[in-house]
C-alpha cells in the first residue's frame, strides 16, 4: 500500500471533517453574531446572559463540553445526535470566541460615522444594519479566519462521538496496517489542505467584498 | 419668520454648567455664524439643538413648535437639519453616491433610481459628481467635505448645521469650501455655522454669534466684532486669531 493509496482511503474522511467544521463554523457565526448584536444594541436583560455565555465557553475545554452534551444530556432523556452534540460544544464554544472578535472589531469603528449617522435620523437598527455590521464584518476578517482554523484544528474530537472524519479513519486504518507514521503524515497533510482551502474560501469573499483604504490591510 | 428660536437653553455636564442660557434666532434663508474659545460650549449648542445632546432646560422653538417637549419626534426633527462635520464623518464603506442615496433610501423610502438622480443632482452641485463611485479614502478632504455636505442637502433639510467645516482643511482647500457655503448663502438655504475661521464669517458676511463660557457675549456683524470691540473678551479673542493667521 503506497502513500497515494493511503491519502486515497484518508480522503474519504475528509468529506465529514469538512462537514463537522462547516456546521460548528455557521454555528459561532450565528450566535457570535447575535451575541455582538444584543451587546452593541444593548439590549435590556439580555447583558447577563451573554457576559455568563462568552465567560463559561470559552474556559470550558470543548472534549468536557462535548461528553456533556453527548453523553451527559442523554442521561436527562435529551438525545443528541453527533452532529448536534457537535455544533453544541465546538460550535458555541467557536461561538463565544468569534463574539469577542466581533466586539473588538465593533470597538474600532468610528464614532464620528455613528454620530452623523444619528444626526440624519436614522433609527438605531438602520445603523447597526447599513453601517456597523458591515463595516465590523470586514473588520473582523482576520480574527474570524483565526477562529475558522482553530475550530478545524479542534473538529478531530467529532471522532470521540463517532462521526468517521480523517482521524477516524487513520486510527482504523493504523491499528490494521501498523504504517502510522506514514498514515498520520497523510491525515496532517489532509488537514492541510483542508486549511488551504478554508484559507482560500476566506480571501475570496474578502476580495469579494473589498473596499479601497478600508480595514483588513 | 423664525425658523429657530432659542430661548434660555441650557446644559449641564455633571456639576458643570456648559450651556448657561442661550437666547438667539435664526430667520428662514438667514444664516449666522458662531464663534468663541475652544471648550466655551459650540458644539454642545448644535447637538442640543437637533437634540444629539438632551438640553436641561429653555426651549428650541423649530417653526414655532417647542421641539425640547418630550413627545417630539426627534428622528424626524433630524430629518429636517442637515449636520456637516469637521471631520467629514463620511461612510468609509459606501461610495460617495451611496453616501447621499443612504438617508433617501432609508429615511424617504425612495426607490434606488429616484435616489440616484437626486444624489446625482446634489453631487453636482457640489462639483463632486464625476467622483461618485469612489469611495472616501479616494477623496481629498475638501472633496469628502463636499460629498458631506451634498449628503446633508440631499434631505432638502430646512437648515444646515456646520460644526467647524474647514478645520481640518488646508487653506486652499478651506477657501473652496468657504466659497460652496457662500454660494449656498446666495441660493437662500439657511445655515449655522460654528467656525473658528474669520475669514469664513468675513466672506460669507453672516451675523456672528460671539460666545465665551456657555454665553452669547454678542452678536453682531464680522467687521465690528473683528476691530477694537468695546469687549475686552472680545478683543482678546480676535486678536490672538489674527496673531495665529499671520
Ligand atoms: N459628553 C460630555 N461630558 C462631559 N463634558 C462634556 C461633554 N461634552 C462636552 N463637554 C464639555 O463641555 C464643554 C464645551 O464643549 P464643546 O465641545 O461644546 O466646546 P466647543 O466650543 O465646541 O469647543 P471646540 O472649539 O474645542 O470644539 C467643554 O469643556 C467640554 O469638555
Ligand atoms: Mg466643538
Amino acid at each position: 500500500m503506497d502513500f497515494g493509496r493511503i491519502l486515497l482511503l484518508l480522503a474519504q474522511g475528509a468529506g465529514q471533517t469538512i462537514l463537522v467544521t462547516l456546521a460548528c463554523i455557521l454555528t459561532g457565526l450565528g450566535v457570535g453574531l447575535g451575541v455582538a448584536v444584543l451587546r452593541r444594541l444593548r439590549v435590556r436583560g439580555t447583558a447577563w446572559l451573554v457576559e455568563t455565555y462568552t465567560y463559561v465557553f470559552r474556559a470550558v475545554p470543548v472534549l468536557v463540553l462535548l461528553f456533556i452534551m453527548f453523553f451527559g444530556l442523554p442521561a436527562l432523556g435529551l438525545k443528541v445526535p453527533p452532529m448536534l452534540s457537535m455544533m453544541l460544544s465546538l460550535g458555541l464554544i467557536a461561538g463565544a470566541y468569534l463574539a469577542e472578535v466581533f466586539r473588538g472589531a465593533m470597538d474600532a469603528l468610528d464614532p464620528q460615522e455613528l454620530l452623523a449617522a444619528e444626526a440624519m435620523g436614522l433609527p438605531r437598527w438602520q445603523i447597526l444594519v447599513s453601517i456597523e455590521l458591515p463595516q465590523m464584518l470586514r473588520l473582523a476578517v482576520p480574527g474570524m479566519l483565526n477562529e475558522f482554523t482553530t475550530v478545524l484544528k479542534y473538529s478531530p474530537f467529532a471522532y470521540t462521538v463517532g462521526i468517521p472524519e480523517i482521524t477516524r479513519q487513520a486510527t482504523a486504518l493504523a491499528s490494521t496496517t501498523l504504517r502510522g507514521v506514514e498514515i498520520y503524515l497523510a491525515a496532517g497533510l489532509l488537514y492541510f489542505g483542508i486549511f488551504q482551502l478554508l484559507r482560500i474560501g476566506v480571501r475570496a469573499v474578502e476580495k469579494r467584498f473589498e473596499i479601497p483604504g478600508f480595514g483588513m490591510h | 419668520m423664525a425658523l429657530l428660536e432659542v430661548i434660555g437653553l441650557t446644559k449641564r455636564f455633571g456639576d458643570r454648567t456648559v450651556l448657561k442660557g442661550i437666547d438667539f434666532s435664526l430667520e428662514e434663508g438667514d444664516t449666522k455664524v458662531i464663534m468663541g474659545p475652544s471648550g466655551c460650549g459650540k458644539s454642545t449648542l448644535l447637538r442640543c439643538l437637533n437634540r444629539l445632546i438632551e438640553p436641561d432646560g429653555g426651549q428650541i422653538l423649530f417653526r414655532s413648535e417647542d421641539v425640547t417637549r418630550a413627545d417630539t419626534d426627534v428622528r424626524l426633527l433630524r430629518q429636517r437639519i442637515g449636520f456637516v462635520f469637521q471631520q467629514f464623518a463620511l461612510y468609509r464603506h459606501l461610495t460617495a453616491l451611496e453616501n447621499v442615496t443612504l438617508a433617501l433610501r432609508k429615511l424617504k423610502g425612495m426607490s434606488s433610481r429616484d435616489a440616484d438622480a437626486k444624489a446625482l443632482l446634489e453631487l453636482r452641485r457640489m462639483d463632486m459628481e464625476e467622483h461618485r463611485a469612489k469611495y472616501p479614502a479616494q477623496l481629498s478632504g475638501g472633496q469628502k467635505q463636499r460629498v458631506a455636505i451634498a449628503r446633508a442637502l440631499a434631505m432638502d433639510p430646512a437648515v444646515l448645521f456646520f460644526d467647524e467645516p474647514t478645520s481640518a482643511l488646508d487653506p486652499e482647500m478651506s477657501r473652496e469650501v468657504v466659497a460652496l457655503i457662500n454660494r449656498l448663502r446666495y441660493e437662500g438655504v439657511t445655515m449655522l455655522c460654528v467656525t473658528h475661521d474669520v475669514s469664513l464669517a468675513r466672506y460669507v458676511t453672516a451675523q456672528v454669534i460671539f460666545m465665551d463660557a456657555g454665553e452669547i457675549r454678542a452678536e453682531d456683524e464680522p467687521e465690528r466684532l473683528l476691530s477694537g470691540h468695546h469687549d475686552p473678551r472680545i478683543r482678546e479673542f480676535f486678536g490672538n486669531l489674527g496673531h495665529a493667521d499671520a
